[in-house]
C-alpha cells in the first residue's frame, strides 16, 4: 500500500496534468459544439504551442510572456488554415463523418511531418515561468509551474464563460451549437463561426502546450497522447461547458497519476481508456450531464 | 446536417446476377490488382513482401467493409482482433504445438467470442462515440500486448512462428505464400459476396440507409450490427493469423493503432461500401506507400496530402470513379 505522502504527491501531479487535459478538452468541445465535428488533430495544437514558443524564445530571445502570446496567435492561425483548407471543403460537400475523422488524422500526420522537417525531431523544453521552487509543504513538493497552470486555467475558464454568455460572437457560437439551420436563418454566418471555433480551439490547445512544456518536454510526437487524453477528459466532463471540461480533465489526471502509483506507469493508459469506456457506456452525456447532443 | 447516417447510403443494387453487380470499371481495377500479384510472382524480391502485405490487409478490409461500408458504423478498433488472431495463433502453435491451420481457426473463435462480448455493450453507441470507444479498445489491446510480457513477450515480439500449412504440407517459399494468400483472399472475397446478398447483407445495407427505416421493415438492428461486428472481427483475426504465418514474427507494433488508421485509409481509398473497394484500396495503398518511400522525408507528407485530396475529390474512393465517367457519358 503506498504511503499517504506518495498518494498526496501524485494527487498534486494529477491535478497539474489534469488541468492541461481540461484545457484540451475545452478545445474539443468548442469545435464539437459549433460544428458537430470532433477534431482528432487537437493534440497537434498542443505540440505546436510548445514548439513555437520554444523556437521564438531561443531564436529571437524574446521574453517568455511575449513568446507565449505570439505562439498562441500563430497556432490559432494554423487552426484557421486547417479549417479553411481541410475541414471546409468537406463540410460544404456534406462529407460523411468517417471522412472528416480521417481527414483530421491526416492533418495530424501532415503537421507532424512538417514540424520534423522545419524544427527537427529533437525533444526540447524551456525553464519554468517562475524560477525557484518547488514549494515545500512538509514532505510534499508543489512546483511553481502548477500555480501558473491553475491561474491561467481559472482565468481562461472565466473568460470563456463570459465570452459564451455575454459577447455577441460567443452567443452566435452557442446558437450554431444548438441549431445550425436556425442560426443561419437568423443571419449568423455559420462558416465564419466555424473558423472562429477552430481559432479558439487551436489557441486553447497552444496555451495548454506552452504551460506543460516546462514540466515535461515537447517533441513532434506528443500530439497523439495529449489529443487522446483531452478527448477522454471531454467525454468524462461532457461537451457542455468549459467548467465541465476542466473538471473532467482534473478527474482524469488524478485517476491517471493514482493509477501509476498503484499499478505502475505501464498501465496508465489502460486505466484511463477503461475509464473512457465505462463513462461512454453508462454516462454517455458525461459525468456532469451537459447538453451533449445526440451524436 | 450532422449526417446521422454515417456513410452516404449506397443506392441498393438491383442485385440478381453475378456480373451485373460489378461495373466494368471495377472489373478492370480488380484485374489490375490480379496483374500486380502476377507481376510480383514473376519478378519476386521485395515486391513479393509488399503484395503479401497487401493481400493480408485486403482480407482485413473485406471484413471491415461489412461493418463500416455496408452497415455504416465506425470501428477504429479492429486491430485488437487482428492482435488476438496474431498472438492467438502464435501462442497456440509455438507453445501448444497446434497445427497452424487449426490455430488460425482457434484464434478466430476466440476473437469472435471477444467481439461478441465487447460489441454487445459498445454497439449501442453511435457516431463519434462509437468511433472513440472502438479506438480506445484498439489502444487498450495494444498496451496490453506490450505490458503482458509473460504471454506476448512485449516489445521483443514473438519469433519462431511456423508457416502456414496442413499436416506435412507447409508453404515455406515467399512465392508460395503469396499464392496461398491470394487464394485465401479470393475465398474471403467470395464469402463476403455471398453474405452481402443474403438476407443478412441486405439488412445491413438497410441499416446504413436508415436505422429507423430498417427497424420498421423488421430488421433487428442491434443484432444485425453485432453480427456484422463479429464478422469483421473474424476477418481481422484471420488476417492477424496470416500475418503471423507469413512473416513468422509478430510484435505489438504490427497490430498497433497505426494498423487501424492504415486499413481505414485503404478502405476509403478503395471505396467504402463498394464490393471491390477493400481489395483495390489495400493493393493501391500498399504500392503507393512503397512509391512515396523513395522520397525520404517527404514520404508521409505526400501520403497525407494524397489522402486529403482523395477525401475531397473522390469521397467514394477509386472504385466509384467509374461512376463519374459513366454519368458523363449518359449526359452527353
Amino acid at each position: 500500500m503506498p504511503s499517504i505522502v506518495e498518494l498526496t504527491q501524485s494527487l498534486v501531479t494529477g491535478v497539474g496534468i489534469g488541468l492541461i487535459y481540461g484545457l484540451i478538452a475545452i478545445g474539443f468541445s468548442v469545435i464539437y459544439n459549433a460544428s458537430g465535428i470532433v477534431n482528432f488533430a487537437q493534440g497537434v495544437f498542443v505540440m505546436l504551442g510548445g514548439m513555437f514558443a520554444h523556437s521564438i524564445l531561443t531564436r529571437y530571445g524574446l521574453p517568455i510572456w511575449l513568446s507565449a502570446i505570439i505562439a498562441t496567435i500563430l497556432v490559432a492561425a494554423v487552426g484557421v488554415l486547417v479549417q479553411i483548407f481541410v475541414i471546409n471543403p468537406r463540410w460544404r460537400r456534406n462529407a460523411p463523418l468517417f471522412a472528416i475523422i480521417l481527414a483530421t488524422l491526416a492533418v495530424q500526420l501532415l503537421i507532424e511531418q512538417i514540424v520534423i522537417l522545419t524544427l527537427g525531431d529533437q525533444p526540447r523544453t524551456y525553464p519554468e515561468f517562475t524560477s525557484g521552487g518547488p514549494l515545500k509543504l512538509g514532505p510534499i513538493a508543489i512546483p511553481y509551474q502548477l500555480f501558473w497552470v491553475l491561474g491561467v486555467g481559472a482565468i481562461l475558464v472565466f473568460a470563456l464563460t463570459q465570452f459564451f454568455n455575454r459577447t455577441p460572437m460567443g452567443r452566435a457560437l452557442r446558437a450554431c451549437a444548438q441549431n445550425r439551420e436556425a442560426a443561419a436563418l437568423l443571419g449568423i454566418p455559420v462558416e465564419r463561426m466555424l473558423i472562429v471555433a477552430f481559432a479558439l480551439s487551436a489557441g486553447l490547445g497552444a496555451i495548454a502546450g506552452i504551460l506543460i512544456t516546462p514540466t515535461q518536454y515537447t517533441a513532434y510526437l506528443i500530439g497523439t497522447p495529449f489529443g487522446i487524453n483531452g478527448f477522454i477528459a471531454a467525454i468524462i466532463g461532457g461537451f457542455g461547458s468549459p467548467v465541465a471540461g476542466l473538471v473532467g480533465g482534473i478527474f482524469l489526471g488524478i485517476t491517471q497519476s493514482e493509477a501509476i502509483v498503484f499499478f505502475g506507469a505501464g498501465f496508465r493508459n489502460i486505466i484511463s481508456l477503461s475509464l473512457l469506456l465505462i463513462v461512454l457506456m453508462f454516462f454517455p452525456k458525461g459525468l456532469f450531464g451537459g447538453f451533449a447532443k445526440k451524436a | 446536417m450532422t449526417s446521422p447516417n454515417i456513410t452516404s447510403p449506397k443506392p441498393a443494387a438491383p442485385a440478381a446476377k453475378f456480373a451485373s453487380r460489378f461495373d466494368r470499371f471495377q472489373v478492370v481495377l480488380l484485374g489490375l490488382s490480379a496483374l500486380a500479384v502476377c507481376f510480383a510472382l514473376i519478378y519476386g524480391g521485395y515486391l513479393l513482401t509488399v503484395m503479401q502485405m497487401a493481400m493480408i490487409y485486403a482480407i482485413f478490409c473485406v471484413g471491415l467493409n461489412f461493418f463500416m461500408g455496408y452497415t455504416g458504423q465506425a470501428s477504429f478498433g479492429q486491430n485488437s482482433f487482428a492482435c488476438i488472431g496474431g498472438y492467438g495463433s502464435a501462442i497456440l502453435c509455438v507453445q501448444y504445438g497446434w497445427e497452424p491451420a487449426l490455430a488460425l481457426i482457434g484464434a478466430m473463435v476466440v476473437a469472435g467470442f471477444f467481439a461478441l462480448i465487447i460489441g454487445y455493450p459498445t454497439l449501442r453507441l453511435r457516431g463519434h462515440y462509437l468511433a472513440m470507444a472502438t479506438f480506445s479498445l484498439g489502444l487498450i489491446t495494444y498496451d496490453i500486448s506490450i505490458q503482458w510480457t509473460s504471454v506476448t513477450q512485449g516489445y521483443m515480439g514473438y519469433a519462431g512462428i511456423p508457416s502456414l500449412g496442413i499436416g506435412n504440407w507447409t508453404v515455406e517459399s515467399e512465392r508460395g505464400k503469396l499464392v496461398v494468400l491470394a487464394v485465401l483472399l479470393a475465398f474471403a472475397f467470395w464469402l463476403s459476396l455471398r453474405m452481402r446478398d443474403s438476407r443478412f447483407g441486405r439488412g445491413l445495407r438497410a441499416i446504413s440507409g436508415s436505422e429507423n427505416g430498417a427497424a420498421a421493415l423488421g430488421v433487428r438492428v442491434p443484432r444485425f450490427k453485432l453480427i456484422a461486428f463479429v464478422v469483421a472481427a473474424l476477418y481481422a483475426s484471420a488476417a492477424g493469423s496470416l500475418y503471423a504465418y507469413t512473416f513468422n514474427f509478430i510484435s505489438p507494433e504490427a497490430f498497433g493503432p497505426a494498423m487501424s488508421i492504415l486499413t481505414f485509409t485503404m478502405l476509403f481509398v478503395g471505396g467504402v461500401g463498394t464490393i471491390v473497394g477493400p481489395i483495390i484500396g489495400a493493393v493501391v495503398t500498399s504500392l503507393l506507400q512503397e512509391v512515396v518511400r523513395g522520397s525520404g522525408h517527404y514520404q508521409d507528407i505526400a501520403y497525407a496530402v494524397g489522402l486529403l485530396a482523395t477525401l475531397i475529390y473522390a469521397p467514394k474512393g477509386l472504385s466509384a470513379l467509374g461512376g463519374l465517367f459513366r454519368r458523363k457519358k449518359e449526359e452527353a
